[in-house]
């Protein structure tokens, strides 16, 4: 068919060949004015004197920063800001620090890995191959307890399309290695084992029907949604959708990422339900992060907001030792 | 961003181009079959997968997270065995996860990358787990990938060929850019895999495909390569 858009996102992404453009350009029509009304309104709180009070901030991220005040938004939201202004020199330094580590060439082999089909990260081309190497390099030699995950090449890809900025981009990543995520990315991967058993409790207390259906199908969590965790949906979701879960995730913290699971398997329910067999499973599971309803950004943020019911922190948390018991005992 | 196309799963009749095409035998029994792939980062685990269940082959492969899944079918005389293949991420911290990949599996395809003698050290570490801990009656093969760039080569093939006869392994020299052996080593797998009549026969059901009837299946083609 025909269509106005390019087979090129305006973030340098290859649109894949089944992408469904009439969706798409539906969709679009109607988010470019929402689009148009947040950056007026985000020019206005930001040239004020004084950041809005945290209640107003939230409101203003859940309903989406706009893309030229990201890099800005998330360092201040995420107390990367703080961070950096701690070491400011840090991360110069990181990278003029010639000395060499077993990361190294690591990094270096997923360098031309990552997001290949993007146009900035297009094997040896000059575009951000570089900055990529750079950002992961000084994140393994300052974040010691992980050196280098797979997963935080694409992570610290998408930070750096997003800010276009190489250094917010270290701090960014780094605070979320520090301060959001309870340690995903270290040797043992304890947080993420936690976190995915916490994720499977939430499910179970609000569809006990599918988890009995998946421990019928010998399925457990982690192998569907590893990578959800891992890469913050990066490589996962539609990449306007990621980012809109990234504005909430450097303000509301780790929470976040539990209410884009909750939801993609809440708006998905009955048919998830339907699924007998172990194969169409984890085919599904594959499925519903590329459908319409998460194409739609701005819908799929509302619905963030409304499906899993409330998510207090203080119930996080418990559930996080209790499980993280669990790990240690077994 | 997230779809290149490449995982996408299931395959379809004209992509897989594997498999023997035994003219018109569409009667006889389907079988499903857990495979894993295991083996040390960048050997080409996902671009064996790409290439059997696909025919493409990517010179640059995303690095996978976690695992992924995809399924291909291949036709043996008269049975059609169908393949649930979970190809895992390679990084060593991802280890502790692979036991969910391997158990349960039928088939595992242990790969390194013949330029690379640390890769078949670690194919020699996974090959060990395996027989301790997976499936007794697991059907295991060695895969050393990358056979285009012999010029390179740092396992020598009599090496590993003799590694394999000694633990009783599969073994073949593949290339997933070239295709050579690719479809044949998952052909070989299927040849060995028990498909005795209904699911859990003897000794039980965890060296055993499921026999699956044509009715259950009936909402999707049979098979990609029987016609």
């Amino acid at each position: 068919m025909i269509s106005s858009f390019s087979k090129v996102d305006e973030y340098g992404f290859e649109r894949p060949d089944d992408f469904d453009y009439k969706a798409y350009e539906a969709f679009m029509s109607r988010y470019m004015v929402i689009l148009t009304r947040r950056s007026m309104r985000w020019n206005s709180i930001l040239s004020q004197q004084s950041l809005p009070d945290g209640g107003t901030m939230k409101r203003f991220v859940r309903k989406g920063v706009p893309a030229q005040f990201r890099g800005k938004v998330w360092m201040m939201t995420s107390g990367a800001n703080f961070l950096k202004s701690r070491q400011p020199n840090l991360y110069q330094d990181l990278i003029s620090d010639t000395s060499h580590q077993n990361w190294d060439e690591i990094i270096q082999n997923d360098l031309n890995r990552t997001y290949p089909d993007n146009i900035y990260f297009v094997p040896s081309s000059d575009g951000k191959l570089n900055s990529l190497y750079n950002i992961l390099r000084a994140s393994a030699r300052h974040n010691t307890s992980v050196g280098y995950c797979q997963g935080l090449n694409y992570v610290a890809g998408l930070l750096l399309i997003a800010t276009k900025d190489e250094e917010q981009s270290f701090w960014l990543l780094t605070v979320l290695i520090r301060n959001i995520l309870p340690s995903y990315y270290s040797s043992n991967m304890q947080g993420l084992i936690t976190d995915i058993a916490v994720l499977g409790e939430l499910v179970r207390s609000k569809s006990s029907k599918l988890d009995r259906l998946l421990k019928d199908l010998h399925l457990p969590w982690p192998i569907l949604v590893t990578k959800w965790f891992i890469c913050l949906y990066a490589e996962v979701l539609p990449v306007e959708t990621v980012l809109r879960v990234w504005d909430c995730m450097f303000n509301e913290g780790s929470k976040i990422i539990f209410r884009v699971a909750l939801t993609l398997i809440k708006l998905n329910e009955t048919e998830l339900l339907r699924c007998s067999d172990f194969g169409d499973m984890a085919e599904l599971f594959k499925q519903i992060t590329r459908s319409s309803s998460v194409l739609d950004c701005h819908q799929f943020m509302e619905a963030m907001f409304k499906l899993p019911g409330s998510l207090p922190s203080s119930k996080i948390d418990s559930l996080r030792i209790r499980f993280r018991q669990v790990n240690v005992d077994r | 961003m997230a779809n290149r196309g490449n995982q996408a799963g299931t395959a379809t009749a004209a992509a897989g181009g594997a498999a023997q095409r035994p003219n018109g035998a569409t009667q006889g029994k389907i079988c499903q079959f857990k495979l894993v792939l295991l083996g040390e980062s960048a050997v080409g685990k996902s671009s064996l997968v790409l290439r059997f269940v696909k025919g493409q082959f990517h010179e640059y492969q995303e690095s996978t997270i976690g695992a992924a899944f995809l399924t291909q079918t291949v036709c043996l005389d008269d049975t059609t065995v169908k393949f649930e293949i979970w190809d895992t991420a390679g990084q060593e911290r991802y280890h502790s996860l692979a036991p969910m990949y391997y158990r349960g599996a039928q088939a595992a395809i242990v790969v390194y990358d013949i330029t690379n003698q640390d890769t078949f050290g670690r194919a020699k570490v996974w090959v060990k787990e395996l027989q301790r801990q997976a499936s007794p009656n697991i059907v295991i093969a060695l895969a050393g990938n990358k056979a285009d760039l012999a010029a390179k080569r740092a396992v020598e093939f009599d090496e590993a060929k003799g590694y394999a006869e000694e633990n009783g392994l599969l073994f073949m020299e593949t290339s997933a850019k070239t295709a050579m052996n690719v479809n044949d080593i998952f052909l070989a797998i299927a040849k060995k895999l028990p498909k005795n009549d209904g699911a859990g026969g003897v000794g039980g059901s965890s060296g055993q495909g499921r026999r699956l009837d044509r009715a259950e299946d009936g909402n999707k083609p049979a098979s990609s390569c029987c016609k």
